[in-house]
């Protein structure tokens, strides 16, 4: 049983500051969503006014089509993951987990049976004795989902509860976390900062800032279309070129740079005019050396600065000629041993990967 | 002599000193409780006996020196020591653990005037708090006719509970606060979001968690109310506690069955700190037990199996040990040597005092005055100073008034 989750219009206010200011999401019942956005950006708040514990400024919020302002969190049909997850240290693994049965009367037998049962799903058979303490984070992890799926709750929050654990843990909970989400079928609205969580796992994303909801759509939307240069920084990493429109050509619109003029893509619902500051993003792993045949809308001439060994890729840092800083990245698998700092490169892009924007705030990083 | 040696001298003398200071009247009056002497001292030591421990002394003069089992005002005082310890134990755990819980609550502005409100009954003297709390129930007695408000206000075991509370509340407070600093609040938000009511968070969360605050608050509260005097000695009224009986024992004149009762409070008190410990280092030992077999679990295997060998370790207190075996072994051979125990000896004492008592009847009697001589005699009697008045010449050099 899942459920639909939707926000109308809902701003949180505490005293004149706005926390959320007027967010619309519908999330589709079993539906994985993300809200992914700085620390501070108010999507803890948002997820506190979906499970209860803060009621919206104004606007409502509604689960299952039924408005849910003055219900307690104890009365929803919603369980929220903690970012400390918040186990209860006194009482065994089994009892953590059967506390929401305990609470609503169900015999110890039937509480004692299902707790079994969910400790098979999150594999921790065996353990049920065992207290809190003596868990392993990863462990504490799936007690903590198992305790807030014991009452097969409509709608699954989680607040960044993978940011405590190391990035090998991270990176296998992750996908742990999307199987569960696949064989519970519940809605997940899961809260984070981090881009990669949010990518790998979610349906849909919503990008925030500042209390406002930037850009809502399916990963590899928001990936490769962002609709705000807040949300094409802070999504993924991307190199700005500022400039101004020079010739605009249904979607596809050219930009003057002091480094030259460059072809971008326009977002449909994006208007720019000729004449508008501008910024052309394009990505790291966007950004190509030129090989015999290849022929790239845009060439771009850089002077190499540094580089960086992540294993999978190598970062190169660069400087264009009004001295813009510049990343791109090249598998490993590419011998690059020729390139080292002081190398004047020519690399290219094509239009269809870069994307172009108004000039407005980017993300701080 | 190198210069730490010495420090470690030092350091070795100061704490001898200290505890000399802190235990040495406590260890003095526990063996004066053995003396069958009427007054408690060490030296002249007259029996070893248990006579303080049982139903004292009746002397030679037919006086009753009670011992700590025949003495009723004494356990008259224990008992109701022991109700307002209860009365006072089941009030102020509650309001110092609701008061402590308001504290989170409260927002930042008004928390330090809240606190300061809360810890004030302990900056106040015990005195006053007693003075006050009669006064006002007195009124209030007053106000309620001969009903049952009068008698609840006019009763001292009533007050000294309400009394003593006011302030106790405050300790158990501090306790709370101070555990509930470090209570994680989400656990509560997390109860709540899994289906718990309100009540149900306070009894399945936060009191779990505050169990050993209210045990140590218990126990606290209750010991300040055993032992409290200043406050009590005023609120009680009519009734009398254990430290109030002390009281004006010690000004009839002390007996070695004070002493007595102190050496049992000692000796269960020492009783309960060692039993507490003990309780105490097991559960850590279970505890780390279980640590451990967590941590070989999760090590590589065998990487952690160390073999653990227990050598013989000499205890650290033995020194303390030896030296209270040495002075009781010493204690006793004198006594056995000397026969100064057992029934005979106290006889054999008392025989002596009630000789000597005599004999110092007889010398009173052997002073007694005649018949004669008591009326006035020579001397004395109405006569003479009515012949001071029967003289006419006593005012014959008398000027007159003018």
């Amino acid at each position: 049983m899942s459920a639909d989750v939707e926000l109308n219009n809902v701003s949180v206010t505490f005293g004149s500051f706005y926390a959320a200011k007027s967010v619309n999401v519908k999330i589709n019942g079993g539906e994985f969503f993300s809200f992914l956005g700085p620390s501070g950006c108010g999507k803890t708040t948002l997820l506190r006014a979906i499970s209860g514990f803060q009621d919206p400024s104004e606007g409502s919020v509604l689960i299952d089509n039924k408005d849910m302002f003055g219900i307690g969190p104890n009365k929803r049909p919603t369980s929220l993951i903690f970012q400390n997850l918040a186990l209860f240290p006194l009482m065994s693994v089994s009892e953590n987990i059967a506390f929401s049965l305990e609470v609503r009367g169900v015999s110890k037998k039937d509480r004692q049976k299902r707790a079994d049962e969910l400790l098979e799903l999150i594999a921790l058979e065996g353990q049920s004795e065992k207290k809190v303490h003596q868990l392993s984070g990863g462990q504490k992890q799936r007690v903590a989902i198992a305790r807030a799926l014991a009452v097969e709750p409509k709608v699954l929050l989680l607040d960044e509860p993978l940011s405590a654990l190391d990035l090998k843990l991270r990176q296998r909970m992750r996908t742990e976390l999307r199987e569960i989400q696949k064989r519970v079928n519940i809605t997940f609205i899961y809260i984070t900062h981090d881009q990669g969580e949010a990518l790998t796992m979610s349906d849909r994303i919503a990008v925030m800032n500042e209390g406002e909801i930037e850009q809502i759509g399916p990963c590899d939307e928001v990936y490769n279309n962002p609709l705000t240069p807040f949300v094409a920084t802070f999504v993924g990493e991307n190199n700005p070129l500022f400039g101004k429109v020079k010739e605009i050509n249904q979607n596809k619109v050219k930009i003057e740079t002091p480094d030259g003029d460059f072809l971008s893509t326009m977002n449909e619902n994006k208007k720019l005019n000729i004449g508008d500051e501008a910024i052309a993003f394009v990505r790291p792993e966007s950004l190509f050396i030129p090989r015999d045949g290849d022929n790239f809308d845009n060439q771009i001439e850089v002077n190499i600065e540094s580089f960086e060994f992540e294993g999978n890729i190598k970062n190169f840092y660069a400087t264009l000629k009004s001295g813009t800083r510049i990343k791109f990245s090249i598998p490993n698998a590419i011998d690059t041993s020729s390139i080292s700092s002081g190398t004047k490169l020519q690399l290219g892009f094509e239009s269809i990967k870069s994307s172009i924007l108004p000039k407005a705030q980017l993300a701080i990083d | 002599m190198k210069p730490t040696y010495f420090i470690n001298f030092m350091m070795g003398m100061y704490i001898f000193i200290f505890f000399a200071y802190l235990f040495g009247p406590l260890i003095v009056m526990s063996i004066t409780a053995f003396n069958s002497a009427e007054f408690p001292s060490i030296s002249p030591w007259e029996c070893f006996s248990f006579r303080w421990f049982n139903e004292g002394k009746i002397a030679y003069d037919g006086q009753h020196l009670a011992g700590l089992l025949s003495d009723w005002r004494l356990h008259d005082g224990i008992i109701s020591s022991l109700i307002i310890g209860a009365g006072v134990v089941s009030l102020s755990v509650p309001i110092g653990m609701a008061a402590a819980i308001v504290l989170t609550q409260v927002r930042s502005q008004l928390r330090d005037i809240y606190y300061s409100i809360s810890i004030m009954p302990v900056l106040f003297p015990g005195v006053i708090i007693g003075i006050s709390t009669v006064v006002l129930w007195d009124r209030i007695a007053g106000l309620g006719g001969d009903g049952f408000i009068s008698d609840v206000g006019r009763n001292g075991i009533f007050l000294t509970i309400l009394a003593q509370t006011c302030f106790i509340s405050t300790y158990c407070f501090l306790i709370f606060v101070a555990r509930l600093q470090r209570f994680d609040q989400t656990q509560e938000e997390a109860a709540l979001d899994l289906g718990a009511t309100q009540t149900q968070v306070f009894f399945k969360i936060l009191v779990p968690y505050l169990m050993p605050a209210i045990a140590s608050a218990a126990v606290i509260a209750f010991l300040f109310s055993f032992e409290n005097y200043n406050t009590t000695v005023f609120s009680i009224l009519s009734d009398q506690t254990l430290t109030t009986v002390i009281a004006s024992k010690v000004r009839l004149g002390i007996s070695p069955a004070l002493s007595a009762l102190a050496l049992t409070i000692i000796a269960l008190t020492i009783i309960a700190a060692v039993t507490y410990e003990i309780l105490r280092r097991r559960s850590e030992k279970k505890y780390a037990q279980s640590q451990e077999i967590f941590v070989k679990e999760k090590a590589a295997s065998g990487r952690i199996n160390k073999e653990y060998k227990a050598g013989f370790k000499v205890p650290k207190g033995i020194v303390a040990i030896l030296l209270v075996l040495v002075f009781a072994t010493y204690g006793a051979t004198q006594i056995v040597k000397n026969d100064l125990y057992g029934q005979s000896c106290i006889d054999a004492a008392d025989q002596e005092k009630k000789s000597k008592f005599l004999e110092q009847l007889q010398t009173l009697e052997s002073n007694e005055l005649t018949e004669e001589e008591l009326s006035g005699g020579s001397l004395g009697g109405t006569e003479d100073y009515g012949d001071i008045f029967g003289d006419p010449s006593l005012f014959q050099d008398f000027g007159g008034f003018d």
